[in-house]
């Protein structure tokens, strides 16, 4: 293609275009910093359960911030605002009008995700709508069965897990709407929470559109619609370009997630294809096993084109906001009654739980495709862990970790990690010092779970070992997966350990293991968490023995696991920091 | 008093600033930075500028040795001892991925191996009560073992220390008796805030330089002794007040961004006098562009540090001024991709530096395009010891940004260059405006102070751009933050993490709470400076009971709990909007910052001011402004010909060794009292 004629000829100066496109998608980064600043809760401040972008006016994704958690960087904006734009038409979204929605049957994810928008538009005609500044964020509690109302593996259905807003204004031309405020208050556990983080996405959207029209004024509508256009298709090139560089054919994968919760011994077949073309591709997710009793579902957008869209950014990328550019040549083929295309009224208050597994086989399919791209599984687990009861202080308290585990190997080197899953971003570890300072238990140790990654050429990331020791009662609800298939090593690479949850009675005894489920627990009774690790890359035999040396030495793999997995017959120098158990 | 000398050695150049304040004389020297002995690079410097050290009174210096020593991974060989149970807590980390969608992610690796790591049976829970004493027979093994490794630097760190540091201590004394070669840190004498990852890792840092920076500061002192140095000597440290030289010998961490605070402290002291309440202090030079923002003349210190940037750096709990990077500076690199236009974050440096500069740089940058837009004079570029081809920069624009953009004109050169420096601008602005944002702060409500040679360069451009009003330019910004230096006092910051509630807390029962804090920065500021005075600045770290994320509060020796309730409430609806007063407060620490003055110049008389007279330009020349989209005849000044109460309209440009300040058409400049220049702004649009 010849850019510069091309350009010339459309009468566009890529160098305003680029300036312009810079001002305009340096908004959603800057709201982004505003409502982490000005959240309430820590899932939002620190979890960063979130995400703020700019869609148009016919709904198509401008861009995105860069901050929010990866599960976010598909298509919740553009489906939500669509939606509005059906219920309301154009005319009808004006100036100060602002419209939240967590509508299961449009959104396909846990209630707790609610979309707001507010209209950006320097007049009343339809000419006069540039799109609209949007924001979603877990919202604290909706209401349902469950504290939080997400945290449940046994809902039925979507009427268990909270109340919905189905396109609803909360502000109509700059006024407040006072009953929907009541009713949200109503419908909600934790109301000043809530409202706090509410008024922090509501003041996050408002000042994006603001931002917005002072680039409008500055440079005039159709600049920016033009800086905007010329930025989706440079990103979409860049795609295009990169799908490119693997060779057409269709290439497939496949795994299986643990159960939904509620028929506890049914694995489901996750199965992938994926048709590339020379620029494009289509990800066909049809062999996905169907729709689930438990809340292990998720709608088409929120599952579906999630799952296909966050992995083509990891492999395709990874570098470009999410935009409507960079998802052009990306198919996504599901029908509906998939887990991941779950009919309306389905429970999906585990929407995110089995996100990391299907994104980690589309990367599988598409890693055969070009190995020095492929990186074996990571844990593939959110493995949630809830600890509540009351603080030494005697408050109520309530504690959620997802695990962090480890990553695969690739081509060229070890499993990264341990991290949180693929669908999180830059979630971070509770300090146990914080934890310890008012929940009523004792970190005994945190540390990597020695021999728990691939063995191989390169080795995949370990997994860690984290053991509570409780002082004062508290509960526990486990929600883990992938203790069955485990994270699979690539090209003659082993697997990594899969994990589980282990609960020591003060007694002594055979520990209980919990995947999906409760406990109580007393004092002196211990949880050990063991998370999975990486899958190895390429075959053990071939990793350098100085390596295999240095892996000994630093306790990442025992002796014996030396010997049996990588044929070292003098595993003399051992660590030994490992040792301790309960 | 009267002769004050600061040396600050930076990325590229060595700076050494001497003010003689019995003359009112002024002495500048700058050379390439001797990276392969940064001492020996002061002296020479001294040596040139003639200002023997014998007649020094007051030496202030600045080292980037111990970020260097961190980056370049040239520390020494360090063991960690920890609670038994966390051995992992370096490698572990926090384990966030702030570039979440890069599959290769990884954070820098540890400064201490595992097989460094040693678990020790202790434990202290969080009530600050020892639940598992050390056994005798474990601290003999602990011994054995780390002179077994042969290491020679070990960190401390038990979890929970930071309430009760027994454990630490003990160890720590131990092991300072028993391997009298090796250089050894508990985490506690460094910090006794809670987060056992963050506190560990600056442990560990501390340790990791801790050698090799006491032999620095050492070689230093010594060299000062051969040459009959009368004065003092202190080590800038990173929190904005100086060191002398015992301390940052046990704190070597202290001095992890030692280099380019002095511009910092400068801009407080600068804000003061004029009467600036809130200001941005930007410093772009070629290979960085930073900002801080002073507030009622002061900069707020950073929770936690990280070398090597947020994204995959090692985590530092030591006080280090907020100073944030907003860009590369101007040797970012601007390149085509597609149609798209990039600048920066790869930067040409200082080698071979841009195309200008005539090393064989192929890579246009921005300070190619400033001077084919000509907002710098090529010939007298560093006073000419560099002149800049401005050939070279026209081709590395034609071919590398022009022809793949299909710009053919000649004409179009000057519209690529001044894209390729607005696109740097906005992205420089876009940092700040994040940073501001991320503080709540309005950025429009600052004035911009700038220095650096980039700064003034760049400064009304980017005003423009972020709605700010009004320009600052200090006397010597090319030297500011060795001349910043000269003005920093001594500055003891002491942090503690404890739970309080404030209901019924009386201003007696907080001030014992913190009596140990005011009488440790008291001792350290009277030990090392001989300080008669000392005054405190308080804050305490307050949150809702329950909530996870808190507030930083000032107040006041004087003040009770009620007090700190409405302080706290005041600043909570300030960041949130809104505050619900019934919910039960609590404070999680305090920070008490000790200051005591050293000895300063008086600002009023650094500067070298002529005699009022009219000031002629140095010539009139074509230079093309954005506001303008094209070449305008512009007034060319010398800035040390300028009097106090000159004034211009823009277009000018001022010229002074080390920098340039670029006016723009509708700006207007003036000089101050202090020999300041003050633009103010003409809006965008």
């Amino acid at each position: 293609m010849n850019v510069q004629a091309t350009l010339t000829n459309a009468g566009i100066d890529p160098i305003m275009m680029e300036i312009i496109a810079h001002r305009v998608c340096a908004i959603p980064n800057l709201i982004d910093k505003n409502i982490a600043r000005t959240a309430f809760s820590p899932l939002v401040a620190e979890y960063k359960d979130y995400a703020v972008g700019m869609v148009d006016a016919e709904g198509r994704l401008i861009t995105q911030s860069r901050g929010g958690i990866p599960v976010f960087c598909a298509n919740a904006l553009s489906v939500g605002v669509r939606d509005g734009l059906k219920i309301y038409g154009k005319s009808n979204l004006q100036h100060g009008d602002v419209v939240i929605t967590n509508d299961a049957a449009t959104m396909g994810q846990h209630l707790n995700n609610v979309l707001m928008y507010t209209p950006i538009r320097t007049s009343e005609e339809d000419s006069g709508l540039l799109g609209f500044m949007a924001a979603v964020v877990h919202w604290v509690d909706v209401g349902g069965i469950t504290i939080g109302s997400c945290l449940s593996s046994e809902t039925t259905d979507v009427f268990q897990e909270g109340v919905q807003f189905h396109t609803v204004k909360v502000h109509s031309r700059g006024e407040p709407v006072e009953e929907i405020f009541r009713i949200i208050r109503s419908n909600t556990r934790f109301p000043e929470l809530l409202m706090g983080d509410f008024d922090s996405q509501i003041a996050g959207c408002l000042m994006g559109r603001d931002m917005t029209l002072e680039i409008i004024e500055r440079h005039g509508m159709e600049q920016v619609q033009r800086a905007i256009e010329h930025f989706w298709n440079q990103s979409e090139a860049k795609v295009r370009e990169s799908i490119r560089a693997i060779p057409a054919g269709t290439y497939r994968a496949s795994s299986f997630l643990d159960d939904d919760g509620v028929n506890k011994d049914k694995t489901i077949p996750v199965e992938v294809a994926v048709h590339v073309r020379d620029d494009d591709l289509t990800i066909d997710l049809s062999g996905l096993g169907k729709q689930v009793d438990g809340p292990m579902n998720a709608g088409y957008e929120g599952g579906a084109v999630a799952a296909a869209r966050i992995a083509c950014k990891y492999f395709f990328a990874s570098d470009e906001s999410a935009n409507e550019g960079a998802s052009r040549p990306i198919e996504v083929h599901c029908p509906p009654g998939t887990f991941l295309s779950a009919k309306p009224g389905a429970p999906l208050s585990g929407s995110g739980n089995m996100l990391p597994t299907v994104v980690d086989t589309i990367l599988r399919a598409l890693g055969s495709a070009d190995p020095a791209r492929a990186q074996a599984a990571h844990h593939g687990t959110y493995s949630i862990h809830v600890l509540s009861g009351h603080t030494y202080a005697g408050d109520l308290f309530y504690h959620l970790e997802s695990t962090i585990g480890g990553w695969g190997a690739a081509h060229n080197r070890d499993g990264t990690g341990p991290f949180r899953s693929i669908v999180h971003g830059d979630t971070l570890e509770v300090p146990a010092e914080l934890q310890e300072a008012s929940n009523p238990y004792l970190l005994e140790w945190v540390r990597l779970r020695q021999d728990s990654g691939g063995a191989g050429k390169y080795r995949g990331g370990l997994g860690v070992e984290k053991c509570y020791r409780i002082v004062n009662p508290v509960d526990l609800t486990v929600i883990i997966e992938r203790t069955k298939c485990a994270p699979w090593g690539l090209d003659g690479g082993g697997d990594g350990s899969t994990g589980r949850v282990e609960v020591h009675r003060d007694g002594g005894g055979e520990p209980e293991i919990i995947h999906k489920g409760t406990a109580s627990l007393a004092a002196g009774d211990r949880i050990i968490v063991f998370s999975p690790g990486g899958g190895g890359f390429g075959s053990p035999g071939l990793r350098p023995p100085e390596q295999i040396e240095k892996d000994l030495s630093r306790g990442y793999i025992s002796g014996a696991a030396a010997k049996a997995d990588y044929g070292l017959q003098d595993a003399g120098q051992q660590d030994t920091g490992n040792e301790r158990t309960p | 008093m009267s002769l004050f000398v600061g040396t600050d050695i930076g990325g590229t150049f060595t700076d050494v600033v001497g003010y003689d304040s019995s003359a009112g004389k002024l002495t500048f020297g700058k050379k390439l930075t001797n990276r392969s002995d940064l001492v020996e690079g002061v002296m020479s410097c001294l040596d040139e500028v003639a200002l023997p050290l014998a007649a020094i009174d007051t030496l202030k210096h600045g080292t980037t040795q111990v970020i260097n020593t961190l980056v370049e991974r040239s520390g020494a060989r360090t063991a960690l001892v920890t609670t038994a149970g966390f051995r992992d807590i370096v490698e572990i980390g926090r384990a966030g991925r702030p570039i979440a969608f890069d599959l290769n992610y990884t954070r820098e690796a540890p400064l201490v191996e595992r097989e460094l790591c040693i678990e020790l049976a202790e434990r202290i829970n969080a009530q600050g009560e020892v639940v598992t004493p050390i056994a005798a027979d474990d601290l003999d093994r602990l011994v054995a073992r780390l002179t077994e490794l042969d290491v020679e630097a070990v960190a401390v760190s038990f979890l929970n220390a930071y309430l009760n540091p027994v454990h630490e201590i003990a160890v720590t004394e131990l092991l300072r008796e028993r391997m009298p070669h090796a250089y050894v840190t508990a985490a506690s004498e460094l910090s006794r805030e809670w987060f056992e990852y963050e506190r560990t890792s600056t442990a560990v840092a501390n340790a990791y330089v801790g050698p090799k920076t006491k032999g620095y500061v050492k070689r230093f002192d010594n060299k000062l002794s051969e040459a009959a140095f009368p004065g003092l000597f202190y080590m800038m440290g990173s929190n904005g007040g100086v060191l002398p030289v015992k301390r940052t010998m046990e704190q070597p961490i202290a001095l992890v961004e030692s280099g380019p605070i002095g511009g910092c402290v400068g801009a407080a002291v600068y804000a003061n006098h004029l009467g600036l309440e809130r200001l941005i202090a930007f410093d772009m030079g070629g290979t960085t562009a930073k900002c801080a923002l002073v507030e009622g003349g002061l900069s707020e210190v950073q929770n936690t540090y990280y070398v090597g940037g947020y994204d995959r750096g090692i985590p530092l709990r030591t006080p280090v001024l907020d100073i944030v990077e907003v860009g590369t500076g101007g040797g970012s690199i601007a390149y085509v991709e597609g149609a798209r236009l990039h600048v920066g974050p790869i930067s040409a440096g200082s080698d071979p530096g841009p195309g200008c500069f005539g090393r064989g740089g192929e890579k246009p940058t921005v300070t190619d395009t400033n001077l084919i837009l000509g907002r710098i004079g090529g010939a007298r570029f560093l006073n000419g010891q560099l002149p800049l081809d401005i050939a070279a920069a026209n081709d590395a624009i034609a071919g590398e940004i022009c022809r793949p953009l299909g710009y053919t004109a000649e004409a179009d050169t000057d519209r690529v260059a001044n894209g390729v420096l607005t696109l740097a601008n906005a992205q420089m602005a876009t940092a700040i405006k994040e940073i501001t944002i991320e503080r709540g702060r309005d950025v429009r409500e600052f004035a911009l102070f700038v220095f650096g040679g980039g700064g003034p360069l760049h400064g009304v451009e980017l005003a423009r751009e972020l709605g700010i009003p009004q320009v600052i330019v200090p006397p010597e910004p090319g030297n500011f933050s060795a001349l910043g230096m000269l003005f920093a006092d001594a500055r003891v910051d002491e942090v503690q993490s404890f739970r309080l509630d404030v209901e019924d807390l009386s201003a007696s029962a907080l001030q014992a709470q913190i009596r140990d804090l005011k009488a440790r920065a008291e001792q350290t500021l009277q030990d090392d400076f001989a300080a008669t005075s000392v005054t405190f600045e308080h804050q305490a770290e307050m949150r809702f009971r329950g909530q996870r994320h808190s507030l930083r509060v000032v107040f006041a020796p004087d003040d009770d709990g009620a007090k700190l309730r409405r302080n706290f409430f005041a600043e909570y609806l300030r960041k949130y909007g809104h505050v619900d007063e019934h919910n039960p407060v609590e404070i999680i620490g305090v920070r008490v910052a000790g200051f005591a003055a050293t000895y300063t110049p008086d600002i009023a008389t650094v500067k070298q001011m002529p005699a009022a007279q009219s000031v002629d330009p140095r010539e009139i020349r074509g230079v093309f402004f954005a506001n303008a989209e094209t070449r305008v005849s512009t007034s060319v000044f010398e800035r040390e010909k300028l009097p106090v109460g000159f004034e211009a309209d823009g277009p000018a440009i001022v010229e002074e060794f080390g920098s340039t300040t670029v006016v723009g058409p509708g700006d207007h400049l003036r000089v101050g009292e202090l020999g300041e220049m003050t633009i103010d702004v003409a809006s965008a649009s």
